[in-house]
C-alpha cells in the first residue's frame, strides 16, 4: 500500500475525490482478476465472492464519480493510477487458487481493514476541512464494508481444517 | 516518438488474461512493468519485449508491447538481434531464474561486455515451476524437490554477484513486497543507458518453500537506499551482493556512474565512419565477382 507524488496533507477536495475514484477502480479491477483466477481453476464459489466485491467496488465508485461530477464537472484530473499502489485492491499474494469462500472473505476483510488504516493515517494532517470530511466518511465506509463482510464470514459454515491444497496432485514422479 | 501522449498503465495491458498460479508474485512484476512503462511515456508499438521459456515468460503477452515468449534460455541472443535491427526499439528481455542462470546462462557475460541498452528481468523463484518443481540454478543447497528428494548438493548461483563481477553497469533487485519500489527500478534499469539487470525475487506460492513466500522476504528485506548504500560504489555493492539467499535487500546496487557507450552508439558510430567509402548496396555483389 503506498502513494507517490500526492501530498495527502494539502490535497484538495477535487483531488481527493479522484484519489479515492481511483482507489475503487484499482480495487474493482483487482477483484476481477482473482475472480479470473478462481475462474481458470474451477473455484466457482470464490470466484462468485470476487464478482461480488467487483460489483460493490464498481457501486461505490460510481456514487464517488457522480459527487465529483456535481461539484466539478469536468474539471482535468491531476491524480493518475501510477500514483497509487494497492490501496484497497487485495494484495496479488492473496489468492490461492483453491481458496474457500472463507479464505476469499478474509482475503477481502483484509483489504477492507488496509484501506481504512489508510484513510485513518492520512487523517490528522489534513488541512483541508472538506477533505478531512471526505476522508472520514471513506475511513467510516470501510468499517461498514468490514462489517458487511464480517456478517457473511458468520453465516459462513467454518472451514473443515484439511487444506484443499492437500489435493492438489503432487509433480508426477521424475 | 509520440511524446505528447500520456500513457497510463492500463495501456500496456493486453486482453490476454494470465494463466499464472494466483498468489504468484509474477501477477505484482507485471503490474509493476506496466507502471514502470507507462512512466517513460513510449508507446507500445515502441516496445518489443522477448522472454525465453517458463511461467515467468508469458510476461510479453500479457503487454501491449511486441512480444516474443522464444525459446528457452534465449531471450537475451534474441533480444540483441532486435535491438540491432531496430536500435530505435525500446527492448526489455524477462525470463526466470531457471532460464536466465542455467540454459541461458552463457549469454550473460557476453551481454554485459556487449553492453547493449536492453533491460533484463529475472523472475527468481528458485524452482521450476512450470515443469512442475525441479531444482534451479538459484534454489538452495539441501532443497528438497521431485527431483531431489534427499536434498541438493549444489550450492545456488549468485545472480547478482555474477552480474556484478561482469561488469554490468546496472544491477538491482526487487520484489513483490514493495510494488512502488520494484516500479521504480525497472522504471530506472529501463532508462540506463546500457544493459541492465533487475533480479526480482518473486515467489512461486505453489513449488516454493514457506521461506522463500512473501511474509518471509518482507521479513529479511532491507532497503538500499536506508542503509546508506552509494549505488555509485561497485565494491560496496558486491559486498551486499554476497547476502543474496540470507538477505533480502532491495533497491539499486550499482549503477555505473560514468555509463560507457553502448555497442549500438559503436555500431552507429562505425557505420557512419565507414559509409562514405563503403560500396553502394546494390554493387556489394561485384566484391565477389573476378573481373
Amino acid at each position: 500500500m503506498a502513494i507517490q507524488g500526492i501530498d495527502l496533507a494539502r490535497q484538495s477536495l477535487l483531488d481527493a475525490l479522484d484519489l479515492a475514484i481511483l482507489v475503487e477502480e484499482e480495487a474493482q479491477e483487482r477483484y476481477g482478476e482473482f475472480a479470473d483466477q478462481m475462474d481458470q481453476y474451477r473455484n466457482a464459489d470464490a470466484a462468485r465472492f470476487f464478482r461480488h466485491m467487483v460489483e460493490n467496488e464498481a457501486k461505490h465508485g460510481e456514487e464517488l464519480s457522480s459527487r465529483r461530477e456535481q461539484r466539478f464537472g469536468d474539471a482535468p484530473r491531476k491524480v493518475t493510477r501510477a500514483m497509487i499502489f494497492d490501496i484497497e485492491a487485495p494484495d496479488y499474494d492473496a489468492a490461492r487458487a483453491f481458496m474457500t469462500p472463507r479464505q476469499a472473505m478474509e482475503a477481502a476483510l483484509a483489504s477492507e481493514l488496509k484501506a481504512r488504516d489508510f484513510f485513518e493515517a492520512a487523517l490528522p494532517s489534513i488541512q483541508d476541512a472538506e477533505v478531512r470530511e471526505l476522508f472520514q466518511e471513506l475511513r467510516d465506509e470501510e468499517v461498514q464494508h468490514q462489517a458487511l463482510v464480517q456478517a457473511e464470514l458468520a453465516k459462513l459454515p467454518p472451514d473443515s481444517g484439511i487444506s484443499p491444497e492437500a489435493f492438489v496432485d503432487e509433480p508426477a514422479a521424475q | 516518438m509520440s511524446a505528447t501522449i500520456e500513457y497510463t498503465p492500463k495501456d500496456y495491458k493486453s486482453d490476454l488474461k494470465p494463466i499464472w498460479c494466483p498468489g504468484c508474485g509474477d501477477f505484482s512484476v507485471v503490474q509493476a512493468i506496466y507502471r514502470a512503462l507507462a512512466a517513460i511515456g513510449r508507446p507500445p508499438h515502441e516496445i518489443a519485449f522477448i522472454s525465453g521459456i517458463g511461467c515467468s515468460s508469458r510476461i510479453p503477452g500479457y503487454t501491449t508491447a511486441y512480444g516474443f515468449n522464444s525459446v528457452h534460455g534465449r531471450s537475451l541472443p534474441i533480444a540483441q538481434g532486435i535491438k540491432l535491427a531496430n536500435p530505435d526499439l525500446l527492448v526489455l528481455a524477462a525470463g526466470g531464474d531457471g532460464d536466465g542462470f542455467s540454459i541461458g546462462g552463457g549469454h550473460l557475460p557476453h551481454m554485459v561486455r556487449r553492453n547493449m541498452d536492453i533491460a533484463y528481468i529475472v523472475m527468481d523463484n528458485q524452482i521450476y515451476g512450470l515443469t512442475k518443481g525441479q531444482l534451479s540454478p538459484t534454489s538452495q543447497k539441501g532443497r528438497s524437490t521431485c527431483t531431489s528428494r534427499h536434498g541438493s548438493l549444489e550450492a545456488p548461483v549468485n545472480p547478482l554477484l555474477y552480474m556484478l563481477a561482469y561488469g554490468a553497469g546496472f544491477v538491482a533487485q526487487a520484489c513483490p513486497t514493495d510494488l512502488a519500489g520494484m516500479a521504480a527500478i525497472i522504471e530506472a534499469a529501463i532508462r540506463y543507458p546500457g544493459f541492465a539487470f533487475v533480479n526480482i525475487q518473486s515467489p512461486c506460492v505453489t513449488y516454493g518453500e514457506e521461506s522463500q513466500q512473501l511474509k518471509s522476504l518482507k521479513a529479511i528485506s532491507e532497503n538500499l537506499e536506508t542503509i546508506g548504500h552509494n549505488p555509485a560504489d561497485r565494491l560496496a555493492a558486491m559486498d551486499l551482493a554476497q547476502d543474496y539467499g540470507d538477505k533480502l535487500h532491495l533497491g539499486v546496487f550499482y549503477r555505473n556512474p560514468e555509463p560507457p557507450p553502448t555497442y549500438g552508439d559503436l555500431v552507429k558510430e562505425r557505420q557512419e565512419r565507414l559509409a562514405k567509402d563503403a560500396i553502394p548496396r546494390e554493387n556489394i555483389l561485384d566484391l565477389f565477382i573476378k573481373k
